[in-house]
């Protein structure tokens, strides 16, 4: 009886620990973090695994010796110890951080960095921080999830325009710099970018749909004849994602919509152009050709392990995150295709991806916009790109000869188009006030026209209506 | 004779008032603070009055949340109802009932955020339950489960009555075995059957151990948030169809940085907690005095 009772409990402990241990690997993705609000990991270089061949033999190198050229900052407070925060860099970037936070001490010496990396809880941690007046003097702020607006209205951000040198500021692309612009003024140091890329699954979308991957649609208004055709042919859908974080950015790029009126007082998303976007996805829902739950996801990673699975035709993603797909299901990666991932009626490719910013009340303000301006620019960008597929934002980066070599793996097939790509990266998207409240109120106008049968232009009006009453 | 001042059982409550003090009392007064002020976290709270209670009512999305909260705690006879089948079930000796006693039990030992992934898994466009209903012919195109509105809440539910039984059940169990094997006897010698002599004997005498129940179970029904944030991805559901109470108080503070609005919220859901347990308590009074 005893001996029984023994194995019952001995397995019963088994399970328990085989329980805890079956929800590892997706413990590493969106689940991880209940505290976390609306930050998409992937934003970030993965941290999942090293990264190319090339980031194991620099990460052990020794650190370069520091070049006095890259001190183009003035009267930087000699000692300084200026905190700086990073978002899911660590711990596949360590060694690359700390490699350029030594040449940095070195270029300014008297200067100290004390560097931490903050991963999903990392806008809870900066607004605490912020709150307890204990936030970092530099931080790595994401320009496509709209961070760098969001703080610099609050007037926690310090402006650049005035405080870097004009030679330093022509280093970086115009469109990169100007982006995110708050009243007129930039408070970031455009930081690494990525590319959007569509993932091809040939097996499902040549052999299966029948279809080309060489003439994957060039524009967004090309996907629903697609998907349509993936259905009809594998009885697959398609998983595309709306930026719901972010709805009128995603209406600019995609439908050209004219999201505010010129003097900025009032919405007008509710026009022929918004209708018509916001109608081209209902149509879809209304056909069954994509997955509703990754459309209205806000998280990357769903879609991404989804088409890591062999269960999507396409996917949009980053190219740094085909290495993931690769460890995921190898026999897909040797399926795989990469073209450019279609573009919106604007004709704007994209905006930004990272940017490094300064704290307005911070104690060392040239110490600070010091480690910033270090870190982007073009010397610390290519060593940095050399280890992951991020691109700089610097013409001067591009002229190294890395970018000129012919990459041989399929997810460094951007490298040599990524500065066309980058240099024409602009925000045409212009600031909102009440950023937060107002996509939620968009949110749910999209949704009710997604899939609460309401009319795409009643559903706008009624938001636009909601969201001018907010600003008022 | 006036009795002399005596400091010693005050040092004595002292430590318990102290933790009472920093961990409740004030956590609770500064989130009343708080919901009466416009604070985003990061700036410093402006005194708002009952501006953040105004605007609840007039709050669509808080009104889902509440419903969907009420709505939940459907969960909570249907969690009474199975736990004690299954601890009646239990209650005998059988061969291997160690082990099922065990296995039912892995629900409670584990992690609920392991739990919810594994139930979206499950519901998945490539889940089991799709991958089943096809191989059965049931259905002819996948079903997207998470994704259909009218479906969110009863798979959230469904998962916490399904996580929640095993521990449960330990809770009835163990009131069973606290009732005289006489008693079934008796029953049984009256002409009871299986199913009578539970009715008669059993739940009766498991009173005590259901009104706890469902005063526990029906606190973390009004509670519910990590099957929710699971479930959704973090979304509340496509038309907020998954949003409650407690997930619509995270998304105000942590995502949309109303910390103030969110204490409003915070304060409405202690004050239905509270009615609720004042009234499962005086329940569990009649019930002790009955018992």
């Amino acid at each position: 009886m005893k001996t029984r009772k023994h194995l019952a409990l001995g397995l019963a402990a088994v399970l328990a620990v085989g329980a805890c241990q079956s929800s590892a690997p997706a413990s590493s993705g969106p689940a991880s973090a209940p505290a976390s609000a609306v930050t998409s990991p992937s934003a970030a270089p993965s941290t999942a695994e090293s990264a190319s061949p090339t980031a194991a033999a620099s990460a052990s190198a020794a650190p370069l010796a520091a070049d006095p050229a890259e001190a183009v900052i003035p009267n930087v407070e000699q000692g300084a110890t200026v905190k700086f925060w990073t978002f899911y860099l660590s711990p596949t970037f360590d060694d690359y951080i700390k490699a350029t936070i030594a040449r940095f001490e070195q270029t300014y010496p008297g200067v100290k960095v004390d560097w931490e990396d903050h991963q999903a809880t990392f806008q809870d941690d900066l607004k605490g921080a912020f709150a307890a007046g204990s936030a970092p003097d530099v931080i790595n702020l994401s320009v496509g999830e709209g961070w760098v607006s969001d703080y610099a209205t609050k007037d926690l951000l310090l402006p650049l325009d005035d405080k870097v040198p004009a030679a330093v500021k022509d280093i970086y692309y115009p469109g990169l710099w100007k982006e995110q612009l708050v009243g007129g003024k930039n408070y970031q140091f455009p930081w690494y970018q990525g590319i959007s890329v569509e993932l091809i699954n040939k097996r499902l979308y040549e052999q299966g749909a029948g279809l080309s991957a060489a003439d994957f649609p060039k524009t967004v208004d090309g996907l629903p004849q697609v998907c349509q055709t993936i259905k009809d042919k594998t009885g697959t859908v398609c998983d595309i994602r709306l930026t719901v974080s972010d709805l009128l950015s995603q209406m600019v790029y995609e439908g050209n919509v004219k999201v505010m009126s010129d003097d900025g007082k009032s919405f007008t998303f509710d026009s022929a152009d918004g209708v018509a976007w916001l109608k081209m996805y209902a149509d879809m829902v209304k056909a069954g050709t994509v997955d509703n739950t990754i459309l209205t996801t806000n998280d990357d990673r769903v879609g991404l392990l989804l088409f890591s699975a062999g269960q999507a035709a396409f996917y949009q993603t980053g190219p740094n995150l085909i290495r993931e797909v690769k460890s995921n299901n190898s026999q897909l990666y040797g399926d795989l295709a990469v073209v450019p991932a279609p573009v919106g009626k604007s004709g704007v490719v994209g905006k930004g991806l990272m940017g490094i910013s300064v704290k307005a009340d911070t104690k060392y303000p040239n110490a600070a916009i010091a480690l910033a301006q270090y870190f982007t620019n073009p010397r610390s960008m290519v060593e940095f790109a050399q280890q992951v597929a991020v691109y700089p934002s610097s013409a001067k980066a591009y002229e190294d000869p890395f970018f000129a070599s012919t990459p041989s793996a399929i997810e460094d097939s951007a490298r040599p188009i990524a500065k066309d790509i980058v240099s024409k990266y602009a925000d045409i998207v212009p600031t909102i006030p009440k950023k937060a409240d107002v996509n939620d109120i968009v949110l749910h106008a999209v949704e009710d026209a997604l899939f609460n049968n309401v009319d795409p232009q009643k559903a706008l009006t009624e938001a636009v209506a909601k969201a001018n009453a907010l600003i008022k | 004779m006036p009795r002399r001042f005596s400091a010693t059982p005050y040092l004595f409550l002292a430590p318990a008032l102290l933790v009472i003090g920093v961990f409740i009392l004030y956590p609770v007064a500064s989130v009343v603070f708080y919901s009466l002020t416009d604070y985003d976290i990061v700036r410093p709270p402006v005194f708002i009055g009952l501006e953040n209670y105004q605007r609840l009512f007039a709050d669509a999305t808080f009104w889902k949340a509440l419903t969907n909260s009420i709505v939940y705690l459907v969960a909570t006879p249907i969690i009474i109802v199975l736990s004690i089948a299954l601890a009646i079930a239990v209650n005998r000796r059988l061969r291997g009932v160690q082990l099922f006693r065990a296995l039912y039990y892995v629900p409670a030992v584990s992690g609920s955020i392991a739990i919810g992934i594994s139930w979206r898994w499950l519901f998945d466009r490539n889940g089991v339950i799709n991958g089943v209903l096809l191989w059965l012919g049931a259905i002819r195109q996948p079903i997207q489960w998470l994704a259909e509105p009218s479906l969110v809440l009863p798979i959230a539910i469904l998962l916490t009555i399904w996580a929640g039984i095993g521990y449960y059940a330990v809770i009835f169990l163990a009131g069973l075995q606290n009732i005289p094997e006489e008693l079934y006897d008796a029953a049984r010698i009256d002409g009871c059957n299986e199913l009578r002599k539970h009715w008669h004997v059993s739940l009766p005498g498991l009173r005590p151990q259901i009104v706890f129940v469902f005063i526990i179970s029906s606190l973390a029904a009004l509670k519910v948030f990590d099957e929710i944030y699971v479930l959704t991805n973090r979304t509340g559901g496509i038309l907020d169809s998954g949003t409650t109470m407690v997930f619509y108080l995270w998304k105000q503070a942590f995502v949309l940085s109303h910390a103030g609005y969110a204490s409003a919220i915070a304060i409405v859901l202690l004050v239905l907690t509270l009615g609720f347990s004042i009234v499962n308590v005086r329940l569990l009074e009649r019930g002790t005095d009955t018992a």
